[in-house]
């Protein structure tokens, strides 16, 4: 720092510049990854028949959703095929992350590629694998659980859930120390005491973050979902895919922009949870992306 | 599997009992031929194509109907259920082939009670097992649809299907970005070329998509000539697909509103709501062209397994009412095969009534599509053509 | 498989007393056994179902109806593949490539200053809103998120009117049913996959390692370019197969931006199950598509590596001469 004396002026301007620079940056791209939100909450208050071509403004499209039970119906499936599939991927996850991380041996890298696998498979290639496995399960096998149309969904989000939430739990534990857990033995605990005082704590900011990610990727679920859900039990994107198709309503904008509400106070609350507990953003971030 | 397995109690004739039951028979000897050919054949022909029809009477209180998307007015169908108490479902798809895959797939327990097949897609559902036969006593309003739209020659007899609606294909060009008058098929192909490029769109089904061409060149569009079918594919490929923005089917639903395009191939209906959804109504020109061009018919049919087949039936006869029917029109914008709907549609000041009802000249332009052997070279084209186009 | 079966819960302790609880008393369970659930699921829903489509490239379609194919080992054979290859389709797999490409590049360029800024110069109260703001979007539908697109893009709409009117553009945009359209929908809908992990690379960059930088005498750019950016190399690795990867196989935002242009591989798989009923040849198609992923991934891996190697040649701190 041998000009800080000489020169101050010409240094602190330096490190404005750039310093500006990055935050007009950062808020160009938060324009830029508002825009389509922004753009559909003021649609949702179009008074037309079509959502893309502008009328006027008003409250139909919240209005439809009284009328309308088909699309509060299908974000209502959406919303029970996502806890209860969010709920077994965590539960499977969480276990498999556990093992992967405390137990691995010869069979982690035989899972690991599995793992890997059905991140790499395309979406698409999963939905016309299941849809003939499930008719084939359910009708020519006769295991008819799987005509039902919730059986048929959750069972199709968990699996992609459950591979992520493996990975994330696995991360979380790989950077614990085994020591905190072997400490707790030292000391007398039993291995289930050793499990739910020690181990779970640890692991919850990973398991909450997986449970999150697993529902939103089950709300969000398009592909796999329109090709094997079937008729009563459409879940909210299947609807909207189908209706972009033909024409779309504004009640779509309308609903979206509630779940957009929603969501957001789901998020506020989670993460304050997880603040709560201590996380720092950075180990929120990095749990919910599996690199931590 | 279907869960119930009452025997059928139809009410019907005698001898169509025995048409039925025959033809389970037949079809569950054919299935099961196929069956046996097939690793995972599984439950392909429902053998027991139950229908588990209750006593014709009481109207079950549910409805499900798949069918394409936003096709039926909500003022009716909330009418409906009002009128019997019912709950009405609706789910949707895009294509036939769609609706045949669900169908296949879910052999027989699809949940639905009605279906909307465009016309020529019949024979195969009926031979596939998908679709129950009509008991026309039941449809009382069946006298209300004029005799032109009964009896197709792709269901003869009305065994399997009841007219919902019938239309045409052509295209729409905005008046601001084309100059030129277009009147035929050729025209659509030269102003694609020339003013239009890189800014058209085509239908996206493959018998539209590869028609256009062969009516331009006065020939008919279901033709099975090889040599005619390589020369369209040649300029499909070569020709025209440089010159496609997008490969659009309802074109109507806001692109032609929002200009996203200058000439689009449209069917009827479609291109009248986004002529008179714009905000200049006179900016699109609907162009119905020569010298050849489509009819199409969509159909209500039952479904094979249809959980509430009285609540179907109803359905039927209730969209046959003329006042119903005229709702309906109005909504969608295409005839409804209902008698004398025309001047009461031209009473109720029902807009643009020239791109829903044609005249006698121009209907005998138009020929319908049918499943035949080149379905599976029009299929190809059209992939083919998807595929170039844009690239 | 007794190498696999795991000791007591309990792990070494040196303590030779007895203990009254944690002792061995657990049955030898395998190490993998709470991972048996889990494992339980893939086989039964992935790896049965994604083996029995790979069967079907293999069969033939037995009718322009009969979806099933022809799976019967006589009739097995490579023509699915062939027809999958045709010179009519290749183009939209190498086209799938070109815009998956340069969509991750695109991705990893605007994010980074992003998140750099994020992780290091935005004030720490904040960084948890800020980071809460740019998942915001992210959870909300994907579909919707692209239909908001649609309306922004409309050559009729207001971002086209406003451009024009303040000279930037002459004539209506033109983004929809274009390649640049959907280029456009991809890097928005998986920004946020490149955002995270860049920004959790950088915020554990410990500070002491910049500080130790610039007291060696490297100026601010140097220290950027030769000390944070290596230590981030990871998170940039995670994001851009966190983005790459789907956006391979990405339907959904071609079918709604794209036209004929912006058609990619995803597309045409699904229309062969959807519209064209030849099960057989899209489950080639799903192979080819699943190929070209794969291979994409290979030659990334090596360029990575060969890039690697180069950089670590050159990059070696020089520490300047010893002076007062």
């Amino acid at each position: 720092m041998s000009t800080a004396t000489t020169t101050p002026v010409v240094h602190r301007k330096k490190v404005d510049w750039t310093k500006q620079a990055l935050r007009a940056w950062a808020v160009l791209m938060y324009l830029f990854l508002f825009l389509p939100i922004l753009w559909i909450v003021a649609f949702s208050f179009n008074t037309g028949r079509l959502l893309t071509v502008w009328n006027g403004f008003g409250f139909e499209g919240y209005q439809a959703l009284f009328n309308n039970p088909a699309p509060r119906e299908a974000v209502v499936v959406s919303l029970i095929v996502g806890v209860l599939s969010a709920i077994i991927a965590t539960v499977l996850g969480s276990l498999a992350g556990v093992a992967l991380a405390r137990r691995p041996g010869k069979w982690t890298i035989v899972f690991l590629v599995f793992v890997a696998l059905i991140l790499v498979t395309p979406e698409i290639v999963d939905a016309i694998a299941l849809l003939p496995w499930y008719v084939q399960l359910g009708q020519g096998w006769n295991l008819t659980i799987f005509n039902n149309g919730y059986v048929r969904l959750i069972v199709s989000h968990a699996i992609f859930s459950t591979a992520v939430v493996t990975l994330i739990v696995r991360a979380r534990l790989s950077g614990i120390d085994e020591a905190l857990e072997e400490a707790a033995s030292d000391l007398y605990a039993t291995p289930t005491k050793r499990f739910t005082q020690i181990t779970f704590p640890l692991m919850l900011p990973a398991v909450l973050a997986g449970g999150l990610l697993a529902f939103t990727l089950s709300l969000d679920n398009t592909v796999i979902s329109s090709f094997v859900s079937i008729q009563g039990t459409t879940p909210w994107p299947v609807y909207v895919f189908a209706s972009v198709k033909t024409s779309l309503r504004p009640d779509i904008a309308s609903i979206s922009t509630l779940m957009f509400i929603l969501t957001v106070l789901a998020i506020s609350l989670v993460a304050v949870v997880l603040k709560r507990g201590g996380d720092s953003s950075g180990d929120i971030a990095a749990t919910m992306t599996g690199t931590g | 599997m279907t869960e119930t397995n009452e025997p059928i109690r139809i009410l019907a004739p005698e001898d169509a009992v025995d048409r039925i039951s025959r033809r389970m028979f037949m079809a569950g000897a054919a299935g099961a031929a196929a069956a046996g050919s097939t690793l995972l054949s599984a439950c392909g022909a429902d053998e027991s194509a139950d229908t588990s029809a209750a006593p014709a009477g009481e109207v079950e209180s549910e409805l499900n109907m798949f069918t394409w998307g936003d096709y039926n007015a909500p003022e009716v169908i909330k009418e409906f259920e009002k009128k019997n108490s019912l709950d009405f479902k609706l789910d949707s798809y895009n294509s036939n082939e769609q609706l045949i895959a669900k169908l296949t797939a879910a052999s027989g327990t699809s949940g639905y009670d009605i279906i909307v097949p465009t016309g020529p897609f019949i024979p195969a559902l009926a031979e596939n097992e998908l679709v129950q036969e009509l008991d026309l006593s039941r449809i009382t309003n069946f006298g209300n649809l004029e005799p032109q739209y009964i009896d197709q020659p792709w269901d003869p007899g009305n065994k399997y299907s009841i007219c919902k609606d019938w239309g045409t294909t052509g295209y729409a060009y905005d008046t601001t970005l084309i100059d030129v008058e277009m009147s035929t098929w050729q025209d659509f192909i030269d102003v694609a070329k020339d003013q239009a490029s890189g800014n058209m769109s085509v239908l996206d089904s493959p018998d539209n998509a590869v028609g256009f061409w062969l009516w331009a060149n006065d020939i008919n569009w279901m033709t099975t000539d090889t040599e005619e079918l390589n020369q369209c594919e040649d300029f499909l490929l070569n020709e025209m697909a440089p010159h496609v923005k997008a490969f659009v089917s309802y074109p109507g639903g806001g692109d032609m509103q929002n200009g996203n395009f200058a000439l689009v191939h449209a069917w009827n209906g479609d291109a009248r709501q986004g002529i008179i959804q714009s905000e200049d109504k006179e900016r699109w020109k609907w162009v119905f062209p020569g010298p050849r061009t489509e009819i199409w018919m969509d159909t209500y049919a039952i479904p094979v397994g249809a959980p509430h087949p009285n609540a179907a039936y109803e359905w039927i006869n209730y969209l046959l009412i003329p006042e119903v029917s005229l709702k309906e029109l109005e909504y969608i914008g295409y005839n409804t095969g209902v008698k004398d709907i025309e001047p009461m549609a031209k009473k109720a000041g029902v807009e643009r009534l020239d791109i829903v009802f044609f005249t006698p000249d121009q209907v005998a332009t138009m020929e319908s599509g049918e499943l035949n052997d080149a379905q599976e070279r029009r299929v190809e084209i059209y992939n083919k053509f998807k595929s170039a186009a844009g690239g | 498989m007794a190498m696999d079966t795991a000791e007591a819960v309990d792990t070494g302790s040196a303590a030779p007393s007895p203990r009254p609880g944690g002792s061995k008393r657990r049955i030898q369970a395998p190490k993998y056994a709470l991972a048996i659930p889990a494992w339980t699921l893939f086989i039964l829903f992935f790896a049965l179902p994604v083996g029995l489509v790979l069967l079907y490239s293999l069969g033939e379609q037995v009718s322009a109806f009969v979806q099933k194919p022809n799976v019967s080992p006589s009739v097995w054979s490579f023509d699915n593949f062939g027809k999958a290859i045709d010179p009519a389709y290749m183009p939209i797999f190498w086209r799938t490539l070109k815009i998956a490409t340069i969509g991750t590049f695109i991705c990893l360029i605007i994010s980074l200053p992003f998140a750099y800024w994020m992780a290091t110069k935005a004030s720490p109260r904040w960084r948890g809103v800020l980071l809460g703001l740019v998942l915001v979007p992210f959870w909300t539908n994907f579909l919707v998120r692209t239909i908001g697109w649609q309306i922004i893009l409309a050559p009729n709409g207001l971002v086209s009117g406003w451009l024009q009117d303040l000279g930037l553009r002459d004539a209506p945009l033109a983004l929809l049913y274009t390649q640049s359209g959907v280029q456009l929908g991809v890097v928005y809908n998986y920004l946020p996959l490149m955002i995270l992990p860049l920004y959790v690379a950088f915020e554990r960059i410990d500070p002491a390692l910049t500080e130790a930088s610039k007291d060696l005498g490297a100026n601010r750019f140097k220290t950027f370019v030769q000390v944070t950016m290596p230590l981030a190399v990871p998170g940039a690795i995670a994001g851009m197969l966190l983005v790459f990867i789907p956006l391979m196989g990405d339907y959904i935002t071609p079918s709604i931006l794209g036209g004929s242009a912006g058609s990619m591989a995803g597309t045409l798989v699904a229309e062969q199950f959807l519209t064209t009923f030849n099960w057989s040849k899209g489950a080639a198609m799903a192979v080819i598509m699943i190929g070209f992923i794969l291979g994409a991934l290979l030659v990334f891996a090596i360029l990575g590596l060969l890039l690697r190697t180069i950089l670590r040649g050159r990059r070696r701190v020089r520490l300047p001469e010893a002076s007062a």
